[in-house]
């Protein structure tokens, strides 16, 4: 009798476990995202201390969530007492966590390079920043600001600097290919090609022609269209020479 | 866990990171807000953009950076446009610099090319889903090639690509409007340089797989001077002779199909030097399709074409699969061998005792013998009466005469929107099964059966009395 109803409250413990770790890991994929879109503002006009230090901070947040995710999977995956369906969603999760860290690491070495290039130590530095057009804003490091980890924090170190935290990614990645004997190519996607299509809610969305519409200021435009290209609906560019 | 592959073109041992560093040094130069290039508006309907360049404003700098001319600056920009480091605004699949007042804009550092950060199946298959995620978003014919590709490779990680995805154009939507659209041409940018659409030459293209180290130095061993001996023994052996004969536009620089239209196999009026190579042997007469149809015309006209038709069958024979010799060579033996066949050839007693005791155990060279004596018939005495007939006269007469092309850039531009496949192989195939079919459902072409349809109306006639 007590044996049964420990297994049940396992049960569940475990079941709980597996829907933080993915949760953690919608977490670090919202993060690595707005990472990734604000780390290619590195080297533009709208580089400066102030998004570098937004990028370490987005740093830090993925860190606390990877390393606690990783602890928790490790555990997950090496419990004796498992059944068939949570081990292929412990597995899947497994090799999700594994791509996420990949493409993570990349971003953080280019991260580094970029830095190195462009060093905003002294003020004649900004004279090579690359006109790119940008504007410039924290929206996204708003966004990556209301992420928060699944779990109540408080146990895990502070974050290294950038150089240490791509070795440790390294020493990190490595380790867990050795430990958890986990076949990559037996996880299948759960959804078909092409299903996300149009998914997302838009209200507003132009395709990129649309929105690059040259503005006609000349009334009388002598050609209507660029006359080159069979689908052209674009103004004339004659009166940007202006 | 990516597997990493090894296809790097030789990089290990070249890499091309000074070309890049080169180049990169150069686009800062070219930020410098007193000596560098000007930087435009560009305006738009929704709003404006700063930081546009004009191509002849990158023209003229590069031009007095380096002190050459612009044709030259030209050369140079448009290797930067090609590389990567500038896109232009409009006409993105085409990576060239327009030295006119087309607009440019510099790409951000992120997406820069570089040797030390290859280039990830994962983040094109993320880039593509982000594409198909928008609405209005539709894929090119390569481009959903390319997913339905990746989908079946990086299943595993299918999962994180569409999260990650997703995430991508949800933080993307944060920006402000002119950020946004910034953001996205310099992604469309980056990944027409790293995936181009086929049939575009890019420069990204390391070349072939090399698997030895050009670096290293080769040892001169007796071996190596053996293998330099035959290769120049080789090429002194090639003939050097070099015509100025004008062949036409080349369809590769041109993209205009005419030069392999004129040389097809259907052609009525092949052109003058394929008249003339017909003249120079037998048997360049005889591998050109388009020679055998005009020789069997004549034949034709002499009712003597069973001598080509066998030669062809025989032909068929040699080349064709195994299965199907013994019924190709009953077929031969019984339309063209045996006595009082309907087309019957006329080969010595010797050569047909032979190729008949031959056919009993048939295989691929039976027929070899008689195929010799009738090649070496036609050779000695219908090859010279072709050259002087009528036919080969009237081939010689309308004969026609390429001329090389003068396109201007913009039909080569349109001659480049329209590139076309050919046709599929199978289809050339049924077109030539069919012209074999009405070929002979065509009249009698053998003097056997025009005698005996001679004979068979004196017959009926004798019969009539």
């Amino acid at each position: 009798m007590n044996r049964w109803r420990r297994s049940v409250g396992e049960l569940q413990a475990r079941r709980q476990q597996v829907t933080e770790c993915e949760q953690a890991l919608a977490a670090l994929s919202k993060v690595t995202a707005c990472f990734q879109q604000m780390a290619s503002s590195l080297g533009s006009n709208t580089d400066g201390s102030g998004l570098r230090e937004e990028l370490a901070d987005i740093r830090a947040m993925a860190h606390r969530i990877y390393t606690g995710l990783h602890k928790r999977l490790i555990t997950l995956l090496t419990e004796m007492e498992q059944r068939q369906e949570d081990r292929e969603q412990v597995e899947r999760l497994w090799v999700l966590f594994l791509s996420s860290l990949e493409t993570f690491q990349k971003d953080l070495q280019k991260t580094s390079s970029l830095q190195e290039l462009f060093p905003l130590t002294q003020r004649r530095d900004r004279s090579t920043l690359i006109k790119t057009g940008y504007s410039g804003g924290s929206e996204v490091a708003a966004r990556a600001a209301t992420v928060q980890t699944p779990w109540v924090s408080g146990e895990e170190e502070r974050c290294p600097d950038l150089q240490k935290q791509i070795s440790r990614m390294d020493s990190l990645l490595q380790e867990m290919l050795q430990t958890v004997n986990v076949p990559v190519w037996t996880v299948e996607a759960t959804q078909e090609a092409w299903l996300e299509v149009g998914k997302e809610e838009h209200h507003d969305d132009e395709t990129l022609e649309d929105l690059m519409q040259v503005e006609v200021i000349s009334q009388d435009s002598t050609t209507t269209g660029c006359c080159h290209h069979l689908n052209c609906r674009l103004g004339c560019l004659l009166c940007l020479v202006n | 866990m990516t597997i990493r592959n090894v296809h790097d073109c030789g990089q290990r041992h070249r890499p091309r990171v000074a070309c890049l560093k080169k180049v990169e040094a150069l686009v800062l130069e070219m930020q410098d807000p007193t000596s560098g290039v000007k930087s435009q508006t560009q305006r738009l309907v929704i709003t404006t953009i700063p930081h546009a360049l004009t191509g002849e404003d990158v023209v003229a700098w590069i031009a007095k950076r380096f002190n050459v001319d612009a044709a030259e600056g030209c050369a140079i920009g448009t290797m930067m446009v090609a590389f990567g480091y500038i896109y232009p605004l409009r006409d993105h699949k085409r990576l060239i610099l327009k030295s006119d007042a087309s607009l440019y804009r510099f790409q951000t550092p992120y997406f820069w090319p570089a040797q030390q950060w290859p280039v990830e199946d994962t983040d094109y298959a993320i880039y593509l889903a982000k594409r198909n995620i928008r609405k209005n978003g539709v894929l090119e014919l390569h481009e959903q090639e390319q997913y339905n590709n990746l989908h079946k490779w990086l299943n595993h990680k299918w999962d994180f690509i569409v999260m990650q995805a997703k995430e991508q154009y949800r933080a993307g939507k944060e920006r402000k409007k002119p950020d946004r659209v910034v953001f996205d041409c310099q992604e469309r940018a980056y990944w027409v340089v790293h995936r181009p659409p086929p049939g575009s030459v890019s420069a990204m293209d390391l070349g072939l797989l090399r698997l030895i180290d050009p670096n290293q130095e080769e040892s001169e061993t007796s071996d190596y001077f053996r293998r330099i001996i035959i290769f120049t023994e080789q090429c002194i052996m090639r003939p050097r002779v070099k015509s100025s004969v004008s062949l036409g536009a080349n369809p590769w620089l041109t993209d205009d199909p005419a030069y392999w239209d004129l040389n097809s196999l259907t052609i009525d009026n092949p052109t003058r030097m394929r008249v003339e190579r017909w003249t120079f042997s037998f048997g360049e007469l005889l591998s050109d399709p388009r020679g055998r149809d005009g020789f069997r015309l004549f034949l034709k006209k002499e009712f003597s074409s069973e001598n080509l038709a066998f030669w062809e069958a025989c032909e068929a024979v040699k080349w064709g699969t195994a299965s199907t010799i013994h019924e190709k060579a009953q077929q031969i033996y019984k339309t063209f061998l045996a006595r009082g066949a309907p087309r019957w050839i006329n080969i010595d007693g010797k050569t047909m005792e032979v190729t008949v005791r031959g056919l009993k155990h048939p295989h691929r060279y039976v027929l070899d013998a008689a195929q010799t004596h009738i090649y070496m018939l036609m050779k000695k005495d219908k090859y010279g009466r072709y050259l002087k007939s009528p036919v080969y006269m009237d081939y010689q007469r309308r004969a026609t005469d390429p001329e090389a092309h003068n396109f201007t850039e913009t039909q080569l531009a349109q001659n480049a929107k329209n590139r076309r496949p050919s046709l599929s192989p199978i289809i050339l195939r049924q077109q030539e099964e069919e012209q074999q079919a009405k070929l002979e459902a065509s009249g009698p072409v053998d003097l056997t059966q025009v005698m005996s349809k001679l004979d068979k109306r004196n017959m009926l006639k004798e019969g009539q009395k």
